[in-house]
């Protein structure tokens, strides 16, 4: 679904570029057949270590973060459906909109965040969260080795470590009965939403009457 | 044959040969590090139940760090590091230098989790690679191969306003 919008902002700004990174400890077999499907044509990574999340301090999927042509941050941390999914129930067709308009207007867009906004809105990990990174990092090892019982033991301590990740949760679960999107994920979703907190980083979305 | 057995067989063909010639003694299985994308496999280090001491050259393998006059280094940045006697970050054992990668790892405060039974290390970010990202909120670099196995570095994409998005097939 980004290829259509990537095309048609691409033919009116072609320095605009997608980087799209697959966050798939099962790497090209999980990952390939929704790209080939999806017949992209801009950057597709297949992120087998879940690296960018990890150097990003994203938790979830999909999340965005623009870069610009000096590699400056202009926006970070946010739920980024391109279209809403399940009648409305996940996702939202705002972002498309935003994203376009600052690639339009770059750093004059109101979308467009400023240095202390970027920095606030960096998710903030805790030491023992930092450890996380290589504790999953370690079980994939094992994972692609066909060590199950090591990779378990790692992705376990990878979400004590951090149990903020959803990423860590659910890679897990998918090889697990249930999958990623089950029973157990379920319950851990509503146990933080009923305690006010959301699944998703909040898209908060400028109102640009006065663009 | 899983990789792991297969390490541990060569690692104890080594120690073999090295037996005669030196009395220092040898870890008698291959070691593993992982760091970023790499899985660099380690010949020889010291016997260490909770610290990681590889040859200098294999410092390098690692994390790109080299052993110089003046310290440990990566481009501009030099951990001063004595090598003219031992030291917690260095030590000299039958002529050769080893160097305590996990001792450096704790002095960037970079964290790492090993698995000593098959001596598997795994190293996470070097904070110092991300400082600039949490005060200047500038986009930090990466490597990772693209399906053809091409690398590619966001660094590659500087002149172009780059979304960079996560997803996952799961």
């Amino acid at each position: 679904m980004w290829q259509s919008i990537y095309e048609e902002i691409q033919a009116e700004y072609p320095d605009f570029e997608i980087i799209s990174a697959a966050q798939d400890t099962g790497g090209e077999a999980d990952a390939g057949p929704i790209i080939d499907a999806a017949n992209v044509t801009y950057t597709a990574l297949i992120d087998v270590n879940h690296h960018i999340s990890a150097l990003y301090n994203l938790v979830n999927v999909p999340s965005g973060v623009w870069i610009d042509e000096e590699g400056r941050i202009a926006r970070i941390n946010e739920g980024t459906y391109a279209t809403t999914h399940f009648n409305g129930a996940i996702g939202t067709d705002e972002y498309t909109p935003i994203v376009r308009d600052w690639v339009a207007n770059g750093w004059d867009s109101v979308h467009a965040w400023d240095q202390d906004r970027v920095e606030e809105s960096i998710f903030e990990r805790t030491p023992e969260a930092e450890r996380a990174q290589p504790a999953f990092r370690l079980g994939s090892y094992y994972f692609n080795s066909d060590n199950d019982a090591k990779a378990e033991q790692y992705w376990t301590l990878a979400q004590e470590l951090d149990p903020t990740s959803w990423n860590y949760l659910r890679q897990d679960l998918n090889y697990e009965e249930g999958g990623s999107a089950g029973p157990a994920w379920q319950q851990r979703r509503q146990e933080i939403e009923s305690a006010g907190g959301s699944y998703y980083a909040p898209l908060e979305i400028e109102n640009s009457d006065n663009d | 044959m899983s990789p792991i057995s297969g390490k541990h067989a060569l690692g104890f063909c080594l120690a073999l040969g090295l037996a005669g010639a030196s009395a220092t003694a040898l870890a008698q299985q291959n070691t593993v590090v992982l760091y970023k994308e790499r899985v660099v496999e380690i010949e020889q280090t010291l016997p260490d139940a909770s610290e990681l001491w590889v040859k200098p050259e294999d410092l390098t393998r690692i994390n790109d760090f080299e052993l110089k006059p003046q310290g440990a280094c990566l481009e501009d940045l030099c951990i001063p590091v004595l090598q003219d006697r031992d030291s917690d970050m260095y030590v000299t054992r039958g002529g050769q230098g080893w160097f305590n990668v996990t001792g450096l790892a704790d002095r960037l405060q970079q964290a790492w989790v090993a698995d000593y039974e098959d001596g598997v290390w795994s190293f996470g970010m070097m904070p110092l690679e991300r400082q600039s990202f949490f005060r200047g909120g500038m986009a930090p670099d990466f490597e990772l191969p693209d399906r053809d196995g091409n690398i590619v570095r966001l660094s590659d994409y500087r002149g172009k306003k780059v979304l960079l998005l996560t997803w996952a097939s799961w």
